[in-house]
């Protein structure tokens, strides 16, 4: 019979003192296991897996751009995977349920010999696709493409010279004027040249509402409504003595309850 | 009201009678002390009642009493006099003393709202200072790990970290108005823990006049600002970047700044709460005098600013 060929991992972490730290204690544990390859971030740990091909890969969660969560989602069923953590009391629970094994930063030698000996026992087998883990641990860890669609929460602006990122918690009124947009908050106004026509689209509807081809109001700035002579509804903002003027086709907003 | 009123009068009338007989020349002094004691609060009483009460509402008592007294006790010179003597007095002193009973009671409503405010204050300074888990734990594992290739380098991590919590703990502040060399030196000491665990990719400049250091600033925001120049900036930048501090005065407020050379603010990112807690927290503490800017330098990055009015804290004895 011949010998089987030596074990093989990666380790990914972006702080590379933890990544050294695992890679001395996993020779210590595992003087068998080859470390074949590093890596600092999500991204890089999926590209060396699939270059290499690994049978373990260790994953750091929260790493910057590509996390944990989502390299093992991109690896699933291709290598064993071990989470790696310093601190996610849910993610231990969700492990305990799982198929996957953890490690807890920093990692203790006595509990790293035991994830080597449970994944000795997994070598013989194929890597598990960890449906059900990766669901329940991305639905709470957030970052995965099918998260409800993100809305602008700031406005990239320009006031004089300088540009701002203002809160839309902040922000009164959005104003159509020549070339430009108006941004009108309580203290001061700003530009951005974004349409109100592009604009609507990335603004959540349930915060700003478009009044008129050239206005969109934030719901809660809206203090009443009134009509003008020629019979239209009026907005009046709090914070601003400005008077917005609501087109016909937007008027069933403010019907009466 | 009326009723109100009289309560006192009738309970000092009986009084006296009950004390009497157990002790004759103390009861006596004493229950006229009570009886005097008793007219005073009546009259305070009266007084106010007098002052406060509309004209419409005393008229419409005035001719009661008129009717109860006159008609039905048959005193009519006593009760006409008592309604003459009570349109006098509110006439005379009604509306100074109006004004006054009204200052009393906008100064216990203002002190409610003070006390409001210190305790909203306090519970969202304590949810900005809450150490993350996260950075302790982190922090700790990588000096494990120095204390076996680099001791002296652990060593020093481990004292910024000491440092760190020194401050950052709400209950090492001492209840003290922090201020802002305190808020810098405890940023100090995360960027050279932060420095460390990034491994090169992240540099730091402090540019804070040493005559800045003693002006009021409020706890744990700079700390915030560092952090999601850190987390938001530089983390997901593979090459890292340079965050700068910096203070200066600006047409008598205190400007302080986090400027990063990372990837950028992003509209629709996450990571608003801990900047939605500042701009709270200025609102409860300066009333609108002071204010969070976030803007974009023209070399890239972000820039996040808070300006509050310009005081120094007391030396410390």
């Amino acid at each position: 019979m011949r010998p089987l060929p030596a074990p093989t991992a990666v380790v990914a972490d972006d702080e590379r003192l933890m990544r050294d730290q695992i890679v001395a204690r996993l020779k210590e544990a595992w003087p068998e296991l080859l470390i074949v390859g590093e890596a600092s971030n999500g991204r890089e740990a999926i590209d060396i897996v699939r270059s290499v091909g690994p049978d373990i890969v260790f994953l750091d969660i929260s790493m910057p751009g590509t996390d944990g969560i989502e390299a093992a989602r991109a690896l699933a069923g291709q290598a064993h995977v071990v989470f790696v953590t310093a601190h996610d009391e849910y993610a231990i629970r969700a492990f305990e349920q799982g198929a996957v094994d953890y490690v807890l930063k920093p990692a203790e030698p006595a509990r790293l010999a035991l994830t080597c000996q449970r994944l000795r026992e997994r070598l013989k087998q194929a890597p598990d696709p960890m449906h059900d883990l990766l669901a329940q641990l991305s639905q709470r860890l957030g970052p995965d493409g099918l998260k409800p669609r993100e809305y602008m929460r700031w406005v990239q602006a320009s006031v004089g010279a300088t540009i701002r990122m203002i809160p839309t918690s902040e922000i009164l009124f959005f104003r159509a004027e020549d070339k430009y947009t108006r941004v009108q908050t309580q203290r001061f106004e700003a530009l951005i040249r974004k349409p109100i026509k592009e604009l609507i689209d990335e603004l959540d509807p349930n915060e700003f509402w478009q009044i008129h081809r050239s206005t969109v109001v934030r719901v809660d700035a809206v203090d009443q409504v009134s009509r003008n002579l020629r019979g239209n509804q009026v907005v009046h903002v709090k914070g601003s003595d400005e008077r917005l003027e609501v087109s016909r086709t937007f008027n069933h907003l403010f019907k009466q309850m | 009201m009326n009723t109100d009123r009289r309560n006192p009068g009738t309970d000092n009338a009986a009084e006296p009678d009950k004390s009497g007989p157990a002790s004759r020349p103390m009861g006596i002094r004493q229950a006229f002390r009570e009886i005097r004691k008793g007219a005073v609060v009546v009259w305070w009483g009266f007084f106010d009642w007098v002052a406060v009460v509309s004209w419409k509402a005393l008229l419409l008592v005035a001719l009661l009493s008129l009717i109860i007294g006159a008609g039905i006790f048959n005193l009519p010179n006593f009760t006409f006099l008592l309604i003459v003597a009570s349109f006098i007095v509110k006439v005379v002193a009604g509306g100074k003393r109006r004004a006054e009973l009204t200052a009393d009671e906008a100064n216990s409503r203002a002190e409610t709202e003070q006390l409001e405010r210190t305790v909203l204050e306090a519970r969202m300074e304590a949810l900005q200072a809450q150490i993350e888990p996260h950075f302790l734990f982190n922090t700790l594992g990588s000096i494990d790990q120095l204390i076996q290739t680099d001791p002296p380098r652990a060593s020093k991590m481990q004292q910024s970290l000491i440092r760190y919590l020194r401050s950052a703990m709400p209950q090492m502040r001492e209840g003290r108005r922090p201020s802002l060399g305190q808020q810098v030196d405890l940023c100090r000491a995360f960027l050279e823990i932060m420095a460390v665990r990034m491994d090169g990719r992240l540099q730091s400049v402090v540019i804070v006049p040493e005559g800045l250091k003693s002006a009021v600033f409020p706890s744990m925001m700079l700390q915030t600002l560092v952090e999601n120049a850190i987390k938001h900036g530089l983390e997901p930048k593979p090459e890292g970047g340079l965050i700068e501090i910096g203070a200066e005065i600006v047409d008598g407020q205190l400007a302080v700044h986090v400027r990063d050379t990372g990837i950028g603010f992003m509209p629709t990112g996450e990571g608003g709460v801990g900047l939605a807690n500042i701009r709270e927290r200025l609102k409860v503490l300066y009333k609108g005098r002071a204010e969070l800017i976030i803007s974009v330098p023209p070399a890239g990055g972000t820039c996040a600013a808070i300006k509050v009015p310009y005081e120094t804290a007391p030396a410390p004895a």
